[in-house]
């Protein structure tokens, strides 16, 4: 790194104080143009408040920001697009049913005589496309542009406000590993052309992959800085969480002979007139199994999940719970007949936001003791319990009556599983365990599966991330339009050879064949 | 869905509580009229709706007035609330300030009447529109209107005036004391140019009072009478009647107003045009002579006075001059009501 | 937290709405040239007899016992997030059914008033119920249902009052159903004033007072302690999380709009067993709308509708006496007005401080006390891992 050149950016002792708390304190970063700089720290390190100081959506207590040498400050993200930051957010921030010309224009739209000049945009959206190999179709709709694609809208739209320096805020969390790749073919366009890119994660694998250079977070400040080239994931992951690590990967089998839940060709219907969303699955699960399912998001895993719940009506199949029949139960029964859960959407399908932890504790067990007494809600044993999952499992709150939208995702994530377990399940339905927490409660979750599982608890896992899924399972099917379409040994198989299964890629093996 | 459905919640509730919007504006002149603070200490409590809504209750305040002004003295005036419910705290709070005596504008005071009048023994009581024989209470006079007479002078007029040998009725609450007023106006009509053709809609059913304050629907159902071949359409609906001007007035038909004299009222020189006559109530002349006897000592309370044809209590306006080559037929119509000759019914 | 910061937090949202409104209010008073020192004057002042106070004192309870009770069906609904505007309409039917069955039994008098609540009771659960039914089968919404069936309601009760429950007589300028005999009437509670020692206008304090508090007590008990409530609230707070944790929404929209209903069926029956006796044409309308303010303004929570219906009683109360005054009344609507406006102004400020004040709390517990961040901090570029 030579210092004859200025910096892009740098930051010199940020500190962000909240009221009663330090989001961020001393940061120093330091990012050389043309680079890609990765920022890696557990989630509610404090990396999304200090890239929020930096495109100016809140300013730091104390500390400058130095874009191109020169001390800036940045009282809003007009300041920031002005001094040539731009960000990717990591939800993107598309209107649907707007062509990718006008959302990339929408805010900053060129005009002749008051009306949108459609030709000089157009020639624009060409000129950037071409030069960082975005490949966009300025008239195509946005709702009918893959996930890679909208993020590749995302990038242009910030371009095209003349940004040099890019934020990305968790890019891949949203992409498959074929789209990945693409996205770091598009980072390499940006680098080549003199951009700067700041790419915020906590996939190690990737950070190592494309950065050039790596800072860590942790606990609000920045702990250090790292080669990628020369630095493991592991010791990345320990800088970040400050201690050694678990992962996630079983090799002794627990699988017994028993089966907790059958699932006979089960078929659930679509829309009308669409085909089937689960298409004649059939699978076992064992005690002590824990059975995954990988796929794309959106080939019927949520759905496959939902009919076992009994949320979702199928038309044809049936699903045995041990050795009973419960495709016509309630979602009330199976859950007192010993179905866990844990929802791939937390705040959707998992909380009460709005209501305190131990309301949350209650939740899906409505019928059972301790929480409830006959057909009363025992408060304080209730309270008492969930105090209980508090310490056992790692939750970080105040205390039972904080209500759960104050809580993190992954202590929220951490009081369901604890919650989940508590019932003591015969199955349990896991759908994305650990989407969205971070590196350190990842482990406390995957260390709480591998022991129910020893235990004997058989798990359906559907996770995207594909580590986890082959590090956990002990069968491993691959969904695809509905339908099982593979069965792979998770000793053998790779995740990219995983992620052609899922796109369809490779020729699938029989079903159950493995 | 939600802030929508509170937006909506809210903007019911406000709807629920601002019809009485204009209220205030009423109160204000108490005083006003007689500052001199002669011997009269009136209390008047409005029908629902307060005063300025040209008609029943502006014609009690003008009764009011005019006493006030022969007799001197100083009147506070009153309005309910929008559900109306407050109507015992209205006669409870004129009485507890020592007005004497108190009017109570409308039908619907009677039974707060029946619970307040005997906490007061020694305040006079009237109401207007309602019988208070056979309650036993010595200390309320009612004031009651023949409006089926009145009404019946107006069948007679439409009936005499109409080419089309079609007219119409627009009734506001179907209540038994408007169906009183449509009872006489078929009557009169028939009696008049028997055969004659007379639709009859009412805006909302009993029980529900918007029909006295619609003026939309109102122009609905007369815009319906005209096309369909009426030219004259009379109206007992209070502020809904409008409505029914504005729609005669946009057909090129007539219509008939009601209380007072809304040709001098509606203040508008297009609708004035269509107002032929108006049947009046003198709810003013009523008022004002139930406070000359007062004042005279010459009340008794517990008995009805009765406002008909004989004592002028309801009649025919004649502003605009649109009836006056038809004030023969009218008047020998009134002699006979007078006499005996010809009785109006009171129900359809 | 401690009671007190519970209690404070309850309050907090309220207190600010009817703050917003007084500010509000104040400032179109002055607009208009009326002082509001001397309109608060006004309506503080209930009169200069204790009697004529305890009057007002009765006029106040028995006008905020069946807003009271209407806010509080308005909040079952608003509880699941179903919004049950027809509460109008079904204190309507209820009220007119009761008062005809109510005249044309004859019973000993417990049984008698229990038979005439148990039928509001019924009526109105059964007119909730058809809007429940067309929101389950038909995925009607409850807004748009609710809101045709108090149509219905008017048109069907004026329909009954004029034709077969006719009690008046013919010619009668006001039409009503039958009397309800003297065994099927509630007694007022003015022995209270005489045994606290206080004067004891000829006004009567409604009986049904004690039969509202009862139901506000078992309303509370049952959204706030039982299974039912949390699966009621649970669904309303969440319906996909709800529903995965095995509530069956359907049956629990039919469930919450039945208890709504018979809730909302009770709102006319303190008038009708403590005054009037009869159903008639007159009757008191537009509570229903003016229990979805109360329920607004008390958060949807049994003790908070109660104040907020003696709130807005008062308030109503002061609109005879200030034009007595010779000041607008209209103040008081506006006031009215404005508390609704704010209440869900303030409600969402109260909820967003709140709910910042948690997050506080919970990243204290949970994050790293600055200083201990502070002393192990590596100073970057000094102690760079990896960086050979």
């Amino acid at each position: 790194m030579t210092e004859s050149t200025p910096l892009a950016v740098e930051l010199r002792g940020i500190t962000k104080r909240f009221p009663g708390v330090v989001a961020n304190s001393d940061i120093e970063l330091r990012v050389a143009r043309g680079e890609v700089h990765a920022i890696v720290g557990e989630n509610g390190a404090g990396k999304s408040t200090l890239m929020k100081t930096l495109y100016g959506m809140h300013r730091p207590d104390e500390g400058q920001i130095l874009v191109d040498g020169r001390e800036v400050h940045l009282r809003s993200p007009n300041d920031a697009i002005a001094a040539g930051i731009g960000m990717v957010h990591q939800h993107f921030m598309l209107a649907d049913n707007f062509t990718v010309l006008e959302n990339i224009v929408l805010g900053s739209e060129p005009t002749k005589g008051g009306r949108l000049d459609r030709a000089t945009a157009r020639r624009r959206i060409t000129e950037i496309s071409d030069s960082y190999s975005l490949g966009l179709e300025p008239d195509a709709l946005v709702e009918e542009l893959g996930v890679g694609d909208r993020q590749r809208v995302e990038i242009a739209k910030v371009l095209y406000r003349g940004a040099t320096i890019l934020i990305l805020d968790e890019p891949t969390a949203v992409l498959v590993p074929q789209e990945v790749d693409e996205l770091f073919g598009n980072l390499a366009e940006l680098k080549r052309e003199g951009l700067t890119v700041i790419f915020i994660s906590h996939k190690l694998d990737e950070v190592r992959k494309v950065a050039d250079s790596i800072t860590v977070i942790r606990r609000g400040t920045t702990v250090g800085t790292a080669d990628p080239r020369t630095t493991t994931a592991r010791q990345l992951a320990e800088m970040m969480v400050g201690a050694e690590l678990p992962t996630p990967a079983t090799r002794d089998s627990t699988v017994r002979e028993t089966p907790v839940l059958r699932i006979d060709h089960l078929t659930v219907p679509g829309a009308p007139g669409s085909r089937a969303v689960v298409d004649d699955v059939s699978m076992t699960v064992r005690e002590g199994e824990v059975v995954g399912i990988a796929g794309v998001e959106g080939n019927g895993q949520s759905e496959l999940i939902d009919a076992v719940l009994g949320l979702r009506v199928p038309s044809a199949g049936t699903v045995v719970l041990g050795d009973e029949d419960i495709t016509d139960w309630s979602t009330r029964q199976r859950r007192e007949g010993g179905v866990g859960f844990i929802p791939e959407d937390r705040h959707r399908q998992g909380m009460l936001l709005e209501a305190p932890l131990w309301e949350n504790r209650i939740l899906g067990h409505q019928t059972r003791p301790p929480a409830v007494k006959g057909a009363f809600i025992d408060r304080k044993a209730a309270r008492e319990d969930t105090a209980r999952i508090m310490s056992e499992y790692d939750v970080r709150a105040p205390g039972p009556n904080t209500p759960a939208v104050a809580l993190s995702g992954g202590n929220q994530q951490k009081l369901i599983v604890g919650r989940e377990m508590s019932a003591h399940p015969r199955v349990l339905l896991a759908a994305h365990p650990t989407r969205g927490v971070d590196v350190g409660a990842q482990s406390v979750i995957w260390e709480l599966l591998k022991d129910a599982r020893a235990e004997g608890l058989g798990i359906v896992l559907v996770s995207a991330d594909l580590e986890e899924l082959i590090g956990l399972s002990d069968t491993l099917h691959v969904m695809l339009r509905g339908q099982l379409v593979a069965t792979v040994d998770p000793r053998q198989v790779t995740p990219e050879e995983l992620g052609g299964y899922m796109t369809g890629g490779h020729e699938a093996t029989p079903a159950g064949a493995a | 869905m939600k802030a929508a459905a509170l937006l909506l919640a809210g903007s019911m509730a406000l709807a629920a509580c601002a019809s009485d919007e204009d209220t205030g504006s009423g109160s204000g002149g108490s005083g006003e009229s007689s500052a001199a603070g002669g011997d009269l200490q009136i209390g008047l409590a409005y029908d629902t709706g307060g005063r300025g809504d040209k008609s029943f209750n502006d014609s009690a305040y003008a009764g009011v007035e005019a006493a006030i002004k022969d007799l001197g003295g100083e009147v506070t005036e009153l309005t309910p609330n929008a559900d109306a419910s407050n109507r015992v705290d209205l006669l409870t709070q004129l009485a507890d300030d020592g007005k004497n005596p108190v009017l109570a504008v409308g039908f619907a005071f009677a039974d707060a009447l029946a619970e307040v009048a005997p906490q007061y023994p020694d305040t006079q009581f009237a109401v207007v529109d309602s019988s208070v024989e056979g309650t036993g209470l010595d200390n309320v006079t009612g004031l009651l209107f023949a409006a089926n007479e009145g009404s019946f002078l107006g069948g007679v007029a439409a009936a005499l005036k109409s080419e089309s040998g079609h007219i119409g009725f627009v009734g506001g609450v179907e209540s038994p004391l408007i169906q009183e007023f449509e009872a006489g106006y078929v009557a009169g009509a028939q009696a008049a140019k028997p055969g004659i053709v007379i639709d009859r809609q009412y805006i909302s059913p009993n029980g529900d009072f918007s029909g006295f304050s619609d003026p939309a629907k109102g122009k609905i159902l007369a815009q319906g009478m005209f096309q369909g071949g009426a030219d004259i359409v009379y109206h007992a609906a209070g502020g809904s009647g409008q409505g029914v001007f504005e729609a005669a007035s946009e057909a090129g038909g007539r219509a008939i107003g009601v209380d007072s004299d809304q040709y001098e009222t509606v203040g508008d020189p297009a609708l004035q045009a269509v107002i032929m006559t108006s049947v009046l109530k003198r709810v003013d002349n009523a008022i004002q002579a139930y406070l000359t006897d007062y004042s005279e000592g010459s009340i008794s309370g517990g008995t009805d006075e009765v406002n008909d044809l004989a004592s002028g209590g309801v009649g025919l306006s004649t502003s605009g001059g649109q009836i006056d080559d038809i004030k023969t037929q009218i008047d020998d119509y009134t002699q006979k009501i007078i006499s005996g000759d010809i009785e109006v019914p009171t129900t359809p | 937290m401690t009671l007190v910061r519970r209690v404070g937090t309850l309050l907090l949202a309220p207190a600010l709405a009817v703050a917003i409104a007084v500010v509000i209010s104040a400032v179109v008073m002055g607009l208009l040239g009326v002082s509001p020192v001397q309109v608060l004057k006004v309506m503080v002042d209930l009169g200069d007899t204790p009697s004529q106070q305890i009057t007002a004192v009765v006029a106040i309870l028995n006008r905020a016992l069946p807003l009271f009770l209407a806010g509080l069906a308005v909040a079952i609904g608003f509880r699941m997030s179903l919004f049950n505007i027809g509460v109008e309409g079904q204190y309507r039917m209820a009220t007119i059914m009761a008062a005809t069955i109510g005249a044309a039994v004859a019973l000993p008098a417990p049984l008698h008033i229990a038979l005439i609540i148990v039928v509001a009771m019924a009526v109105g659960a059964i007119w909730a119920g058809i809007v429940a039914v067309l929101k389950v089968t038909r995925g009607v919404s409850e807004v748009i249902s609710s809101i045709m069936l108090n149509f219905i309601a008017l048109g069907l009760a004026s329909y009954l009052l004029t034709g077969p429950f006719r009690g008046s007589p013919e010619g009668a300028s006001i039409v009503s159903t039958a009397q309800i005999p003297e065994s099927g009437r509630l007694g007022g509670l003015n022995g209270v004033f005489d045994v606290l020692g206080l004067a004891n206008p000829p006004r009567q304090l409604y009986g049904f007072l004690l039969i509202a508090v009862v139901v506000g007590v078992v309303i509370w008990v049952l959204l706030q302690r039982t299974r039912f409530g949390f699966d009621l609230r649970a669904t309303g707070l969440s319906p996909s999380a709800a529903s995965a944790s095995g509530v069956d929404a359907r049956r629990m929209v039919v469930k919450t709009m039945l208890l709504s209903g018979a809730v909302a069926g009770l709102v006319g029956l303190p008038d009708l067993l403590g005054r009037t006796y009869e159903y008639s044409s007159d009757f008191t309308s537009g509570l229903g709308f003016l229990g979805i303010a109360v329920a607004l303004l008390g958060r949807n929570n049994p003790g908070g509708i109660a104040l907020a219906a003696i709130l807005y009683a008062f308030l109503d109360r002061a609109s005879v006496p200030l034009q007595s005054a010779s000041l607008p009344s209209s103040v008081v609507t506006i006031i009215q007005g404005t508390i609704v406006l704010a209440v869900v102004v303030a409600n969402e400020i109260a909820g967003r401080i709140t709910r910042r004040a948690a997050e506080r709390a919970s990243r204290q517990s949970s994050g790293p006390p600055p200083d201990d961040s502070m002393t192990t901090r590596q100073v970057p570029g000094v102690v760079s891992e990896g960086t050979p």
